[in-house]
């Protein structure tokens, strides 16, 4: 096996548990609604400094549901995924390099490949990540070794029908940027480096959080996250006490912390379950459907994508409320997460965007 | 700056925690972070010499088991700061051998940063990274490992060198914004010691005291209670400071368990929360607290619920009745006690003076030819500078493989290395395997130079204004800055000089610059916005407005131009013609529109008012503040006064 030889995850501490999260509603909702439809095309986080979102986006990973895949694959693929569309590999140049020495080519050979439940895999992309080990590049170990050419996935794979988590987003180094568009738009990773070609499915929700003070983000970037959250600090008295008591709880004893949350957890985890069978047959009648598209031209928005979005998370929100149609008010609650960041930028506006959205949304309410 | 390298303990001949002195605040803090290494760090304000670095050591000295000391020097490569694959090891033992980095060698230890607000914006990221996780991630040069880097950071930073980026700062819970003052009886004191070293062996007792007392407050640290009205005392507070974000909070209250558990003690005295309020909130303010609380305080406190929803189990008789104040009596209290440290102009604290906009940080571009060294990319030579180590790395484990082919039946032929000497005892490199360096350099700023034309102009000192806007342009030169110059008079705005590095150029337009006509204000700040946001969307980030403006705008923008998108309005040179009529209040309400948006973008701005003072209406004035920037008076400045300012 091609594995590092430090572990990949060390005994690293329980993450704070996503239910004990106080307030910050917005953000942990367009999370879970990403995690119930996955097309809705991730979400960017902006806000204060502070305010927990990059705490947020780590314990999400503890209350999703597990996936089924080909046991051991890296690149997290289910049963069906390897018989349409086995990865295709190939190593070349090189004497004494052959085919057959690639795990991908043997996996995909095989009938009926043995299968797994696993989490769904969170992966964080860091900082200072390089170019080769978030596609993905020859195993250094192995050519070392047994002196062959074996591709090593890279972060990239890890994230396949996953989360890709950006923390500072705005502070990515542009190839990589770069790299990550092109593979958000095709949901194909492919690596043609040092010799070696490989292409994978790498479909993954991205999540990315920043301080907006600290610069902007691509518009191309902005553009690809379906979801865009906006958090600021808390000033309710009664919930900063709150915070800060169920910080210290945590910080006192993080086991005993999460186990006293355990049954919040497992309960949005079954929620989340729930929604997540139920979201393919929620309907979307008509009248509700016009509407998306009159908010969307209401207020001037480019291309398609704004009114897809806003559909699949009204849905999505429908069915984590156990309701089996989309009705308006699950419009009105996602309209602002999906669209805010979608307006076009004017020099002279003094009307905030979400308070243009709001009018939108009051417009189309009334008109028949 | 040396490298840095793992210290053990502090030196025997350096100074001990105890005998260093004048830095009381500071010893303050420190003892708190020994106590608490939640409260991630301390943050010192100042100036070189005054012995920070000696207090930083003699601190590391206090902890436990030979704590680490890790000095990060300002020019620290990704690489040497995360870890990375340690290439010879990794040859020699034919797996893959990973170096951990400064951040993961500081684990349980110090981290000790000399210049916080000198630190690449880079380098920054991922300290704060590791703070807030605790490990290093690394994903890099086929690298793939975490390491635990939970560490206390002592920072410093000088405040006459620019801000601290705030999210770093951030996450520092104490911090000390203002240098000890130049005592001279302390001086003296310092040196007195110094020199005494030889002969007081009571030191090292200190040393062991000070120490036994950091343990014992670490054992009584579980058992001090802090009240919900403290706590909620405590948020009041930093709302009234503005303070952002709510992790404030949290430090804010652990600063003051650990007060109370240094003193011994197991509930949080008033005193308590008022060195918690100094070194974790007072830092931190953004405004001077509000009149406003204190009529709200007047009135009969309504009996804030402490959380009816979930009653926890440490709470039987947390209050006793002796102590039965409201959190609004413990805020007032709380302020009265800190206010007064409160400087009189709130942007000398590190927070304030970022909401001006006043980081010197400028955008960064990566190149092939200077600045700092980011990685290696496989690519052809062509005259681009070869990174020698990636090269080699990415050749090494070919070696036996083509040392087997030897000839050149592999695709690429053996080229350099191979020529010459001994077949055994070469590096077979191939044109794959070269890796070429990649930098990443200050790509300067961008200075848009908007020089009021206007009849009115022509009374007020043109001369001097463009006297002033050469001699600035020259400045910008210097730095390998761009300029943009942008003219206003008559009906319009108008780009003399797009942004470029041409400041002849730039001065030609200016000489033969016409004066009169109306003041067409609103026009040139919508074009000077374009102007800069095309330029970020070419990467150079750092933007200054300098206006050269009486200020008294009498020609607004087009009625029908209100709407549209800016992209549509860059013919504002020529339309907007028939706005004359725009009555005034319609004029001022664009111009603090623009001014607001420009704020917002993060534009510097910076104000000089030609005026002549007996006419002045404190036009210009008003509008810096509008654009959040600064006013500097022309007549009183001499043009390479303006430069400094700017």
């Amino acid at each position: 096996m091609s594995r590092p030889t430090i572990a990949r995850q060390p005994a690293v501490e329980p993450a704070f548990p996503f239910t004990a999260i106080v307030g910050q509603d917005e953000m942990k909702l367009c999370l879970l609604l990403n995690v119930i439809d996955p097309r809705i095309g991730g979400v960017l986080v902006m806000g204060h400094r502070g305010t927990g979102k990059s705490t947020t986006v780590r314990a999400l990973a503890a209350v999703l549901p597990s996936i089924i895949r080909v046991a051991g694959d890296p690149y997290n693929r289910a049963p069906e995924d390897i018989h349409d569309a086995p990865p295709t590999a190939r190593a070349n140049g090189h004497a004494g390099v052959s085919s057959n020495t690639h795990r991908l080519d043997k996996l995909g050979d095989r009938p009926k490949p043995k299968i797994e439940r696993v989490p769904v895999p969170v992966i964080d992309l860091p900082l200072g990540a390089t170019e080769d080990r978030v596609c993905g590049t020859i195993d250094i170990e192995q050519a070392l070794t047994r002196g062959v050419k074996a591709f090593e996935p890279g972060l990239l794979a890890q994230a396949n029908r996953g989360f890709l988590y950006i923390d500072e987003v705005n502070l990515l180094d542009d190839h990589l940027v770069d790299v990550l568009l092109d593979v958000a738009a095709s949901g194909w990773n492919v690596v043609e480096r040092e010799g070696v070609s490989v292409r994978h499915p790498a479909r993954f929700v991205l999540v990315g959080s920043g301080n907006p003070e600290e610069g902007d983000l691509r518009p191309q970037l902005l553009d690809r996250f379906g979801m865009h959250a906006r958090i600021t600090t808390i000033t309710d008295l009664a919930l900063r006490v709150e915070i800060v008591k169920r910080r210290r709880a945590f910080d006192a004893d993080p086991a005993a912390f999460a186990a006293a949350w355990d049954r919040e957890q497992r309960a949005l985890r079954n929620r989340i379950t729930r929604a997540q069978k139920a979201v393919a047959g929620v309907e979307l009648p008509d009248p509700v459907l016009t509407r998306i598209a009159q908010i969307c031209m209401h207020l001037g928005i480019d291309g398609h994508r704004g009114e897809l979005t806003l559909a699949r998370a009204a849905a999505a929100l429908a069915a984590f409320n156990h309701s089996p149609r989309v009705a308006w008010q699950d419009v009105v609650a996602v309209a602002p997460a999906c669209l805010r960041h979608r307006l076009r930028r004017d020099p002279l506006e003094t009307v905030d965007s979400d308070e243009k959205i709001e009018r939108a949304l009051q417009a189309c309410a009334t008109e028949p | 700056m040396s490298v840095s390298v793992r210290q053990p303990a502090n030196p025997p001949d350096a100074l001990r925690f105890n005998e260093i002195v004048g830095l009381d605040v500071a010893k303050q803090a420190l003892l708190f972070l020994a106590v608490d290494p939640s409260l991630a760090g301390v943050a010192l304000a100042a100036a070189t010499g005054s012995g920070k670095s000696t207090l930083a050591r003699a601190f590391a000295a206090l902890l436990p088991d030979n704590a680490p000391f890790v000095e990060l020097p300002l020019n620290v490569t990704e690489d040497r700061l995360i870890g990375g694959l340690d290439l010879e090891a990794t040859l020699a033992r034919g797996e893959r051998v990973v170096e951990p980095g400064l951040l993961a060698r500081a684990h349980g230890g110090v981290l000790y940063i000399d210049g916080l607000n000198l630190l690449d914006p880079g380098v920054a990221a991922h300290v704060m990274d590791a703070m807030a996780r605790g490990i290093v991630q690394l994903e890099r040069d086929g690298v793939s490992a975490v390491h635990p880097a939970r560490f206390r950071l002592i920072g410093t930073f000088d405040p006459g060198d620019g801000a601290v980026t705030g999210s770093l700062l951030d996450r520092i819970g104490l911090i000390i914004p203002f240098a000890p003052q130049g005592d001279a009886a302390v001086r003296a004191e310092v040196v007195r010691r110094n020199l005494r070293r030889a002969d007081t062996p009571d030191a090292a007792g200190d040393d062991a005291m000070l120490r036994a007392l950091i343990e014992l407050a670490r054992e009584q640290l579980p058992h001090v209670a802090i009240r919900d009205e403290q706590v909620d005392a405590l948020a009041r507070a930093a709302l009234s400071l503005g303070v952002e974000g709510n992790r404030v909070d949290v430090f804010a209250v652990k600063a003051a368990l650990a007060s109370a558990a240094l003193a011994g003690r197991a509930d949080v005295s008033d005193a308590d929360l008022e060195i918690a309020a100094r070194l974790v909130l007072l830092p931190r303010a953004t405004r001077s607290p509000e009149p406003a609380q204190v009529e709200q305080k007047a009135q009969p406190a309504p009996n804030v619920a402490p959380n009816p929803d979930r009653p926890d189990a440490d709470d039987p008789a947390s209050s006793p009745a002796d102590q039965k104040q409201t959190p609004q009596q413990i805020e007032e209290l709380l302020m009265s006690a800190v206010e007064a440290d409160l400087p009189a102009d709130l942007s000398n604290l590190p927070f304030a003076a970022q909401r001006r906009g006043k980081t010197g940080s400028r955008g960064v571009a990566l190149n092939y030819r200077r600045g700092r060294f980011v990685r290696a990319i496989p690519g052809p030579l062509r005259g681009r500078k070869i990174a020698l180590l990636p090269t080699l790395l990415s050749a090494a484990p070919w070696q036996s493989l083509r040392a087997a082919s030897t000839g050149g039946s592999t695709g690429s032929p053996l080229r350099s290395a191979s020529t010459g000497s001994a077949a055994g005892a070469v590096v077979r490199i191939t044109r794959d395997d070269i890796r070429i360096k990649q930098f990443r350099d200050k790509a300067g700023a961008l200075f848009v130079f908007v020089v009021d034309a206007s009849g009115s102009m022509a009374l007020n000192r043109m001369r001097e204004a463009k006297g002033a806007t050469i001699r600035l342009l020259q400045n910008a030169y210097v730095h390998r800055d761009q300029v943009s110059l942008i003219a206003f008079r008559g009906q319009a705005a108008q780009v003399l000089l797009p942004p470029s590095q041409s400041v002849d150029r730039a001065k030609r337009e200016l000489d033969v610059l016409p004066t009169g006509g109306g003041t067409p204000l609103a026009s040139a700040l919508l074009l000077a916005w374009q102007i800069v946001r095309q330029t970020r969307s070419r990467g150079v980030e750092q933007a200054t407005l300098v206006l050269m403006t009486d200020g008294r705008a009498n020609v607004g923008l087009g009625s029908g131009q209100a709407g549209p998108t800016g992209a549509s309005t860059s013919s504002a040179s020529t339309g907007s013609a028939d706005a004359v009529g725009a009555d005034r209040e319609q004029i001022a309400r664009q111009i603090r529109h623009l001014a607001h948006r420009i704020a917002c973008d993060r534009i510097n701005a910076v104000v000089i008012d030609t005026q002549a003072g007996y006419l002045s209406r404190g036009e210009a004035r008003a509008l810096a503040g509008y654009l959040n920037g600064r006013y500097v008076y022309l007549p009183n400045a001499k043009a390479h006064q303006i430069a400094e300012v700017i």
